[in-house]
């Protein structure tokens, strides 16, 4: 995601905060596997 | 949860799911689904307020389903011209429209209409008169160019296949030094094409 916004033109681009989104659902398995977690991102247009 | 996308997958079954999916999210958020939803996960997963949420009507934080809380990026300044991409609901836009008070203006945009009919009686019944709905998808935003200080969004690209168009379509109509604070999801293993073609993955 980062590589997205970047190729885009903006700046300062980060993540900023980091969430188990899906424990405790059906999917927590599955994004155990894949390592999914939801994130915050910033960024600026130049 | 897939980041980029393959040449053969099936775009327009994947929206019309979507679509199917997030509609039941707002007319019956208390159905199952494999993602959670609502205030209580809001306030103690990913760090809402509780106070702001318990001010917003049921209706709109009940069908929640957001993965992370673009709101903790940074504060909406008042004044600022906002849009929400994919508002669903509501609860992030009535909360940016809130912050950014009258001299602002917030812009819900969906391409799910029970949720965008949610997100309207939301801001009539918060009596917020700074805030539009409209019709549209990440893709082709109904925003005019260089118009927006602040666009949020809250798990809604990783189900957009076109995230490159997507993106540009958010430079487009940020202003110059305009700011994203978005919430959404990153996988931390490469995936296998097939798991890429995979409608499930992509809805769930």
């Amino acid at each position: 995601m980062i590589g997205v916004f970047t190729s885009a033109g903006f700046t300062n681009v980060a993540l900023t905060h980091r969430y188990d989104c899906f424990e405790g659902t059906t999917k927590q398995s599955t994004a155990r596997r894949y390592r999914v977690q939801g994130v915050n991102l910033s960024a600026k247009r130049s | 949860m897939a980041v980029t996308c393959p040449v053969d997958l099936d775009t327009t079954r994947l929206r019309a799911e979507v679509q199917t999916m997030y509609a039941r999210v707002a007319t019956a958020p208390d159905g199952e689904f494999h993602f959670h939803r609502g205030s209580g996960y809001a306030s103690t997963r990913l760090g809402y307020d509780a106070n702001k949420l318990a001010a917003l009507p049921s209706d709109v934080t009940s069908s929640f389903a957001g993965v992370g809380n673009p709101h903790a990026v940074s504060p909406i300044p008042p004044g600022a011209v906002v849009v929400d991409i994919g508002c669903g609901a509501g609860m992030d836009l009535l909360i940016a429209a809130r912050r950014t008070g009258p001299t602002g203006q917030v812009i819900g945009v969906d391409m799910t209409e029970p949720m965008r009919r949610r997100a309207a009686a939301g801001a009539a019944a918060c009596g917020l008169t700074n805030v539009e709905i409209r019709a549209g998808d990440a893709t082709r935003l109904p925003v005019a160019d260089a118009s927006v200080d602040v666009v949020i969004s809250n798990g809604v690209l990783n189900l957009v296949p076109e995230k490159g168009r997507a993106v540009a379509e958010i430079a487009r109509i940020l202003k110059p030094g305009g700011r994203v604070q978005i919430a959404d999801i990153v996988i931390g293993k490469v995936l296998s094409d097939d798991c890429l073609r995979d409608i499930d993955l992509w809805t769930g």
